[in-house]
């Protein structure tokens, strides 16, 4: 932990303990100490975020000296600390830097899972897709209305859309507020909203299931064991749909046919790098 | 009277007729179908002599192919090159198999002893001939190391071959120090530069020197094996030169060949080549012996050390418009216009010159986009690449169409390259030339015409990949979707509750509206708790006035929502009547009535009467008014 971090982590923690000594004194926990309490996450993700920016940096100066084994390892180190649009968009760039072209599509479309206006990532992965001949995930309507917007956004939107609008109904009702036209306004915008968010929110859930082949030669097999007969080869880069699980294996289905895949062979969206996929 | 002949003849007329007719009909038919017939017949008898059609060419050069043979049994071989060598000393491990290299599923890791150090090396194919036909040669390398003395054995395992599983066998290193056997032969990679940017190409040499002096030893199929790079196999010869070793004249077989890396950062590179074994494996473990034919040259698979390149990307700081991917050290000569007097809407052609030494691809820059002018992207004179790199020379051509009277001079056309030994890039921009435009025959509105067709010929968005991002950019705390994680179902249980309060306040409310008392009594219980405790305060300060009021204040409190009245209403006698009501129950200890009427006999004479009263005497009475105003509390 560097040196700013440890100043970051030790005033939160100092804060809090000062916060807790004024709360004993006075007999109850004083205002200030619920300030200073409640402000330690922030104190703690600061230092967090201090440390990923270290790692950010050094990542691309690594990358700026061509040494893009370090630089995959630091940004690996970073995105797993801290997920971060720009830094999995450097991370791409790192694996395609090293011929790992699964990898790298993975990277660039984490990027725009967190932060789909960001053109860089797009235009990367459009350049990866053409030369390596590979497909772009084939997406219903409601998925491709999810990629709109960053993924977390959209369970704000439906949340707070749907707490709205019941608020605008019922809390007149409480406070014996006589019914008036923006209250309806409001309750039939925060409807709408939730309306409209529901079928991104179904999209996001959908997209978690998409995979993408992370090594080259990965085997499309017709029964989930090892020793099951090969179908298919699937190249790095590949989108697959995950339909179920079985053990280590993943029944999936590419654009071109559908076969069982080891798990540990593809690379999720909502998957960091060293993490599992979310398969129910 | 009509004769019988000429009726006949009269009835047989139309019958004739018809006869005519049909004969009308059917002459020309026949003789049209019967002209046909002969010309088909003709056609056909013309064409019999070409039945044999010609063989297909490729076909026949299949055919001509020497024969592979697959079809025998599957033999494996191993063996250490050389067997026996001294601690540190490499050797190599060799595997082969007589099938085809795709048909082997070769493990990722051979079981090793610990102390035998063995690393991946050249594997590669080559088609052995048999006599009749060929038979595909298969070779696994390994590049095998141990310090130990002593005898290292790596044991038998089995390998997929034609979906069969074929034995390998053991093969043993003997490591002496006192045994001084001749190294196994490698190749020798020569790369004149190893520090290289992405696309400069270098000049590679691997060199085989002979075995012994007088010897002439060649190679073929040679490979630069590794990840990042490509050969440019058009720039291949091969010569042989001789050389000095060890004291002796041998000669050393030289391919040259040059490498082009395609990646940036480390890129490890070696050479391989099969060449005929000048010595025999010994000893060799065969699961089929019978397979050796020692009579037959056997080739060899052979490598060079692995050298390590350090390959840097292209800078972004100093590029020049109209880099087209040159590097190399470039040079252009003055461009040549084919007239410099012409009128709107006539072709001209532009040619540049370019000389280059030690590049690997020349593309011409793209045609600048003018309002004035329609330019044609350059055509190269269709020379392949070996060629440009022998001659050095390359000529472009453009096409340029003025669109206006008033263009005094052909457009810049930007162009740069790159100079690796500068690490910068150079301005190579095709300068412009006068020229005269008079008014062209053509029509006014060809210019739009010309233009609308540019825009629809426009060349597609060429896709790069873009830089390094400045900054992370939108962060998250987990790539998991909010709705996901668990605290975000459990953080909707606020505004839940949040509602439910809600409801709860104004049922509560209700319930509070129809039953005003139950507010009434909290308000009372909570002023004459209030009252009590400055009682109390004044007790202790021996504040006697103030003593009296509170406990006169309280009694009223207490007694007020029982009424209902104001609690400043009440008298003495009213609170009295309260405390008889409730005697008719419980029988009311004697001093309560008359502490009640004492208090306010006492605070009224102070408030009312002319003579002083002492209410100091109230003080001792602070028991019996708390048992008092506690009896009222209980009752509230």
């Amino acid at each position: 932990m560097s040196g700013c971090e440890w100043r970051l982590f030790s005033r939160g923690t100092l804060a809090v303990l000062l916060a807790l000594k004024l709360g004993m004194q006075k007999g109850f926990i004083s205002w200030l100490s619920l300030l200073l309490v409640s402000f330690y996450p922030f104190f703690a993700s600061e230092a967090r975020g201090a440390s990923h920016e270290t790692l950010f940096r050094d990542g691309a100066n690594a990358y700026r000296a061509a040494d893009y084994e370090t630089a995959a390892k630091i940004l690996r180190e970073s995105v797993l600390r801290y997920p971060a649009s720009g830094t999995y968009q450097n991370l791409g760039l790192t694996e395609w830097q090293r011929s790992q072209p699964g990898p790298a599509v993975l990277a660039w479309e984490q990027s725009l899972w967190l932060d789909p206006f960001n053109q860089s990532a797009r235009n990367n992965l459009r350049f990866a897709r053409k030369a390596a001949q590979l497909d772009a995930p084939d997406l219903s309507w409601d998925e491709v209305i999810s990629t709109w917007l960053p993924v977390n956004w959209w369970g704000w939107i439906v949340c707070l859309s749907l707490w709205l609008a019941f608020g605008a109904i019922s809390i007149p009702i409480f406070l014996r507020r006589p019914k008036a036209s923006w209250h309806q306004s409001i309750a039939a915008f925060g409807l709408m909203l939730f309306l409209l968010g529901l079928p991104a929110q179904f999209g996001v859930h959908k997209r978690e299931r998409i995979g993408f082949v992370m090594e080259k030669g990965t085997a499309l097999r017709l029964t989930p064991t090892l020793e099951a007969q090969t179908t298919s080869q699937l190249f790095p880069g590949e989108p697959v749909r995950c339909m179920r699980s079985r053990g280590e294996f993943l029944l999936v289905r590419s654009n071109r046919s559908t076969g069982w895949v080891q798990r540990k062979q593809l690379g999720f969206l909502a998957t960091q790098p060293t993490g599992n996929p979310i398969v129910n | 009277m009509i004769s019988r002949s000429v009726r006949g003849k009269v009835r047989g007329a139309p019958r004739e007729a018809n006869l005519k007719f049909a004969q009308s009909v059917w002459r020309p038919a026949l003789a049209g179908f019967s002209i046909i017939v002969l010309f088909l017949a003709i056609a056909v008898w013309g064409q019999a002599p070409a039945a044999n059609p010609p063989q297909d060419p490729l076909m026949t050069l299949l055919l001509s192919q020497p024969k592979i043979e697959i079809g025998s049994a599957v033999t494996a071989i191993a063996w250490f090159d050389p067997p026996v060598v001294r601690p540190g000393q490499l050797s190599f491990y060799r595997v082969t198999f007589n099938a085809l290299e795709e048909s082997i599923e070769w493990p990722k890791e051979i079981a090793a002893a610990p102390k035998l150090e063995l690393r991946p090396g050249a594997r590669g194919q080559f088609f052995q001939p048999t006599g009749s036909g060929t038979e595909p040669r298969t070779t696994f390398s390994y590049r095998a190391k141990t310090f130990e003395p002593g005898e290292t054995t790596i044991p038998a395992f089995t390998v997929q071959v034609y979906g069969k599983r074929i034995s390998v066998p053991a093969a043993r290193l003997q490591v002496d120090a006192n045994v001084a056997q001749a190294p196994a032969q490698q190749l020798i990679l020569d790369i004149t530069n190893t520090n290289l940017f992405v696309g400069q190409p270098v000049s590679v040499r691997v060199l085989l020197p002979s075995a012994a002096p007088g010897l002439l030893q060649v190679f073929t199929q040679m490979q630069l094996v590794g990840q990042g790079f490509i050969m440019d196999q058009g720039a291949a010869h091969q010569k042989m030169e001789s050389m000095m070793r060890d004291g002796s004249n041998i000669t050393v077989f030289i391919h040259d060949t040059m490498l082009i890396p395609v990646v940036a950062g480390k890129v490890n590179v070696f050479a391989q080549a099969f060449t005929v074994g000048q010595r025999i494996p010994h000893p060799t473990l065969t699961n089929n012996p019978a397979t050796l034919t020692p009579t037959m040259p056997q080739f060899v698979l052979i490598e060079s050390e692995s050298t390590e390149l350090s390959v840097k990307p292209l800078p972004r700081d100093g590029e020049l418009p109209g880099f087209t991917g040159a590097i190399g050290t470039f040079s252009i000569d003055q461009p040549k216009l084919a007239t410099n007097s012409m009128r709107v809407g006539d072709p001209v052609k532009l040619s540049v010159t370019v000389h280059a030494t030690g590049f690997s691809r020349l593309v011409p820059p793209p045609a600048p986009k003018s309002a004035d002018w329609q330019v044609l992207a350059a055509t190269p004179q269709g020379e392949p690449a070996q060629m440009l790199q022998t001659r050095g020379v390359a000529t472009f051509d453009y096409t340029l169409i003025p669109m206006s009277e008033g263009t005094h001079a052909t457009p810049l056309i930007p162009f740069c390259c790159f100079e690796p030994s500068r690490a910068a890039y150079t301005d190579l921009t095709i300068p412009s030339l006068p020229i005269t435009v008079l008014p062209g025959r053509a029509p006014v509105d060809m210019a739009a015409m010309l233009q609308s067709e540019t825009n629809s010929n426009e060349i597609e968005e060429e896709l790069t990949l873009s830089g390094l991002a400045n900054i992370p950019g939108r962060r998250a705390a987990t790539l998991v979707p909010i709705q996901g994680q668990a605290w975000f179902p459990a953080m909707q249980i606020a505004p839940i509750a949040i509602f439910l309060g809600l409801l709860g306040w104004e049922r509560r409310r209700r319930y509070l509206e129809t039953h005003p008392q139950i507010l009434v009594r909290r308000r009372a219980r909570r002023a004459l708790r209030r009252e009590r405790r400055t009682l109390r305060r004044a007790a202790q300060g021996g504040n006697v006035s103030v003593f009296a009021a509170s406990a006169v204040r309280a009694l009223r409190i207490g007694s007020a929502p029982h009424f209902p009245a104001e609690p400043g209403a009440l008298v003495a006698g009213d609170i009295l009547q309260l405390f008889r009501v409730a005697d008719d129950d419980s029988r009311q200890p004697d001093g309560t009535l008359a502490v009640v009427r004492r208090f306010f006999a006492i605070t009224d004479a102070s408030r009312f009467s002319l003579a002083s009263a002492n209410p100091a005497e109230l003080l001792i009475l602070q028991p019996e008014i708390e048992r008092v105003l506690a009896q009222l509390e209980a009752r509230l």
